[in-house]
């Protein structure tokens, strides 16, 4: 068997200036857990991997108006990382859910977002986070949501030499509440069959002032239920509004029929755990509105 | 397909290894190391059979390449045993019958090592998150959790003799 080449930078500036040179046959490769895979099974033969174990990007820090997560960060790093558990529960919670421990431990943030699968359980939480995406090249770096970063399973918007380096997440206004929902075969080690990320900020009269649905596995990239959205929005919520919203963004889902589930069940499934979320969402609001 | 030269410390020892980059760190501990223990389930990171402990923590050895362990410490379950003694949670593991068939087994001694080695007084919710990726087929699973809560009794009453 004739495997690829192996260079593992010392620096984020000869990775890009290699990935430059050798366009989209080198792969870069992190934690691995994704690639090594694919390369065994034939999907994936690139000529070179670029290992970016020695490039610094495995920081978590603070910024001005929220915090930015280096693309090589593990899913164990943001698990143990206070500020993501208390602002950010909901990617909190997609890492929990994710894989197992020997998993957690090797994957990266990074990774999770350039394989681009329809089931990434981080894209949900950092969609409803607003979250951005900077990727460099060795002559420009950029900086763009993540909304619109995806254009199909697999596929995204990067040029073959560019390099995702940094995640980026606004500090959310108070009062917002988020929450991660997962349904798989098991609760261990199981591809989604429906995730969802619901995140509400509420104005000073009790009315959501934003609303992000964000649901994954059940269409070609996740996708925003903007419909349901605008419908929230506004509003105050109530049970009979929380229905509604359910059920509008059950409909504006495109899902397939796959070895995990049906169409039809994914699109129960987004009913019933929409609504969930948006309960759990209210009551935490709520919660906090009489004891704050 | 050129050899990279692979250098790493494998259960205290320094290991000099050559290994093409497509190599996984698993078959590289079984075939040029030598080390048989740990096992190959199922390739691909959903079964835990594979499970060494890679700079402190517990990782599938079929999801590494062997070049990306280059300059790691690596603990296998043969590095477990000191002079050929059994360790509190290999014991436990005999003693509560934590395993039937046994493929699984140094997958899951090598998760509950690591989990006592930060923590030696888990809840049973730690204990089942830290074997959470790895699969008995023969579902031991409660005789695990049973040993591995005899096996830190026992050695948080070694720390405290040690300390008295």
């Amino acid at each position: 068997m004739n495997g690829p080449e192996y260079i593992a930078p010392a620096n984020l500036g000869d990775a890009l200036r290699i990935k430059h040179e050798r366009g989209a046959q080198a792969r870069v490769i992190a934690g691995g857990t994704d690639l090594i895979l694919r390369m065994r099974d034939k999907v994936l033969a690139p000529d070179l991997l670029i290992d970016l174990k020695n490039v610094s990007l495995d920081t978590i820090s603070d910024s001005d108006n929220g915090i930015r997560l280096g693309a090589c960060v593990t899913l164990s790093q943001i698990l143990s990382e206070p500020v993501i558990t208390g602002s950010y529960p909901a990617l909190a919670g997609a890492c929990r859910e994710f894989a197992g421990p020997p998993i957690r431990n090797r994957g990266t943030l990074g990774g999770n977002l350039v394989n681009a699968s329809p089931a990434a359980d981080l894209v949900p939480p950092l969609l409803a986070y607003d979250a951005n995406l900077v990727l460099a090249s060795s002559s420009a770096v950029r900086e763009l949501p993540l909304t619109g970063f995806f254009t199909g399973p697999g596929q995204t918007v990067m040029a073959p030499d560019e390099i995702l380096t940094e995640v980026r997440l606004p500090s959310m206004p108070a009062p917002t509440a988020s929450v991660f929902i997962k349904l798989g075969q098991r609760r261990s080690m199981a591809i989604s069959i429906v995730n969802l990320a619901i995140r509400l900020t509420l104005d000073d009269a009790s009315r959501v002032s934003a609303a992000r649905i964000v649901l994954g596995a059940v269409a070609p990239t996740p996708i925003r239920a903007g419909a349901s959205e605008a419908l929230l929005t506004g509003q105050e919520l109530s049970g009979e509004l929380i229905a509604l919203a359910a059920k509008k963004a059950s409909r504006e889902t495109s899902a397939i029929t796959d070895v995990r589930a049906s169409k039809e069940y994914r699109e129960k499934m987004t009913r019933v755990l929409v609504r969930r979320a948006l309960e759990s969402i209210r009551d935490e609001l709520q919660r906090s509105e009489s004891s704050g | 397909m050129a050899e990279i030269d692979i250098r790493m410390t494998v259960n205290g020892s320094v290991q000099q290894l050559k290994a093409g980059a497509g190599r996984t760190l698993l078959s590289v501990l079984r075939e040029e190391a030598g080390l048989t223990g740990t096992k190959d389930g199922c390739s691909s990171g959903d079964c835990g059979a594979c499970v060494v402990i890679l700079d402190g923590q517990p990782v599938n050895s079929c999801m590494v390449l062997a070049p990306q362990a280059e300059g790691s410490q690596i603990t296998t379950v043969e590095g477990l045993a000191v002079d050929d003694e059994l360790q509190p949670l290999q014991r436990a593991f005999a003693e509560t019958w934590a395993f039937q068939c046994g493929f699984c087994t140094q997958g899951m001694l090598m998760s509950c090592h690591a989990l006592l080695m930060s923590n030696l007084n888990p809840t049973r919710e730690e204990i089942l998150t830290a074997i959470s990726g790895n699969l008995c087929r023969c579902t031991a699973y409660q005789g695990v959790v049973k040993a591995v809560e005899q096996a830190a009794a026992e050695m948080r009453s070694q720390d405290q003799n040690r300390h008295e």
